[in-house]
């Protein structure tokens, strides 16, 4: 290992390059932080997600220069536990979330983390979102029972906040590895319409119009209607909706739509939302897969650190994030994916191109889970 | 039989009068193995062909993957300077922003397909359970073989 680990520059794939520097154990140091910026240096989002880092961490060392614009990290040990944090609303909770996600099952003692924050926002995946797709993946990989929870307490849309969400996750000293090829077909759809600070009339016409796009393909659908009020409901108004399509597999893809933070760009009618989350949807299943774009990177985690066997999953189109992150994972991991493009049969009608990733694991293993 | 090969044979009277089976299954035969040589004649070429095809159209993951990691650093070097003093500060579009965008897991595709066509909702028909499926995993197919 070399004096400082890895550099890197730039503030983005900030949260890849500090989680898989903790699972590591090696260095890093991002340099040019928004250098060029007129407000340079790390963000409050950004600073909250190492200061959360900090939290599920024993001994972790950070230093960032004055201006914020050079970061180093010298990761320590998974600890867990029950924690409290107050995210930055910047970034909705799905943000820190996704961080957690891919540490929570090398925890010393299993993570209870209560997150407080912006439930939902436009830009990053929602907490629903996370709680129908990556946690059936994290059971694919062997990371299952009742402590494996993800639940919405209060709903705070962006941009006030005061939302709260309980992550609940057991700890695993090895993850096994995974053969998902085949998706089969799409078996129901669910999904979740919610409202905050708004006439609850909005989520039932947000569900007609979204059923109105998916009904030619399917009749399982059922939408829950969430309408939160009084101190559930947060500080801002706002409506949305999550869908997710689960196969026979028990794989699931899925697309969300959230109405834009108040004050901030035009309003957007509950019907047209409705038509386009379902249209999100629609391009989701057609870039198929077992594994759908947001939970990409996750997957192909667990895969690096699964143990000394060859993995594989059959993912949509890589998405650019995705692609650092496989680029990411040979800095840290030393490890390179197999690709193979599977292009559509001729009479085929399953969507687009499809790629099967294969890996060999690094045979990660927990050390400091405790064996009782 | 003097003309070439590129003819069929001309019956004459003597060949209709006096059929000789053998010789004419001769001919056939040449001529079907000289097509089917021609045939062949350019297998290496079309293969080749079709190879190169498939190739351009699907670019080489790994490639895009892991080859293109060298040229991101590149965007630094080349910075003007105004009289011997001043630094030329721009913000560079295209090049800083890969390294200073914003941290999201969320896929945007440069364009989104039209979901108001026929043909698009068809084209993925078949990933629901309503839509066809593979004959060794089809009910239907099934049951008609138990019988």
């Amino acid at each position: 290992m070399t004096s400082h680990g890895l550099e890197y520059e730039g503030c983005n794939y900030f949260r890849q390059r500090l989680v898989l520097s903790t699972l590591s154990g090696k260095r890093v140091r991002i340099r040019g932080i928004r250098s060029r910026d007129d407000n340079p240096g790390l963000r409050d989002f950004e600073a909250s997600f190492i200061r959360l880092l900090d939290k599920v961490t024993n001994g972790t060392k950070i230093e960032i220069n004055q201006t914020g614009t050079v970061l180093f990290y010298q990761p320590g040990l998974l600890f867990g536990g029950t924690i409290e944090h107050d995210c930055n609303p910047q970034r909705s909770i799905g943000y820190y979330l996704e961080g957690l996600l891919m540490l929570a099952a090398f925890m010393k003692t299993p993570l209870k983390a209560t997150l407080k924050g912006v439930t939902n926002d436009p830009t990053d995946p929602s907490v629903d979102l996370l709680k129908a797709t990556a946690l059936p993946l994290l059971k694919q990989f062997g990371i299952d029972g009742d402590g494996l929870e993800i639940k919405v307490v209060k709903r705070g849309m962006a941009p006030g906040g005061g939302g709260e969400v309980v992550f609940s996750c057991p700890i695993r000293r090895t993850l096994r590895p995974v053969q998902l090829t085949e998706p089969g077909k799409i078996k129901r759809i669910r999904g979740v319409a919610y409202s905050v600070r708004v006439s609850p009339q909005m989520a039932n016409r947000i569900v007609d119009s979204a059923r109105s796009v998916i009904n030619k393909f399917i009749p399982d659908i059922y939408i829950y209607t969430d309408h939160l009020k009084g101190a559930n409901s947060g500080k801002s108004p706002g409506f949305g909706l999550v869908l997710a399509a689960e196969t026979q597999k028990g794989f699931f893809l899925s697309a969300e739509l959230s109405s834009a933070p108040q004050g901030q760009g035009p309003t957007m009618l509950p019907e047209d939302l409705g038509k386009n989350c379902a249209k999100l949807l629609l391009e989701e299943i057609h870039r198929g897969g077992c594994v759908d774009s947001t939970n990409q990177s996750l997957a192909l985690l667990f895969m690096t650190l699964g143990q000394q066997d060859v993995s594989k999953v059959l993912l949509g189109p890589l998405s650019p994030y995705t692609v650092e992150f496989l680029r990411h994972i040979r800095d840290f991991f030393q490890i390179m994916f197999k690709m193979e493009a599977k292009q559509p049969l001729e009479d085929e009608r399953k969507g687009g191109e499809k790629v099967l990733m294969t890996c060999v694991g690094v045979g990660f293993s927990n050390i400091s889970k405790i064996t009782k | 039989l003097s003309e070439g090969p590129g003819k069929p044979p001309k019956t004459t009277e003597k060949n209709v009068k006096e059929p000789k089976p053998l010789e004419i299954t001769g001919q056939d035969q040449a001529y079907e193995t000289d097509g089917a040589l021609r045939w062949k004649d350019d297998l290496q070429q079309k293969a080749s062909e079709v190879f190169l095809r498939h190739q351009q159209a699907a670019p080489n993951l790994r490639k895009h993957v892991y080859g293109a990691v060298l040229n991101q650093g590149t965007g630094q070097s080349e910075e003007l300077e105004l009289g011997g003093m001043f630094r030329v500060s721009r913000p560079e579009k295209s090049k800083s922003n890969q390294a200073d965008a914003m941290d999201c897991s969320r896929f945007h595709p440069d364009s989104l397909h039209n979901w108001d066509v026929e043909e698009m909702l068809n084209s993925i028909a078949d990933c629901f359970v309503t839509g066809k499926w593979e004959e060794w995993q089809d009910a239907a197919t099934l049951l008609k073989e138990d019988e």
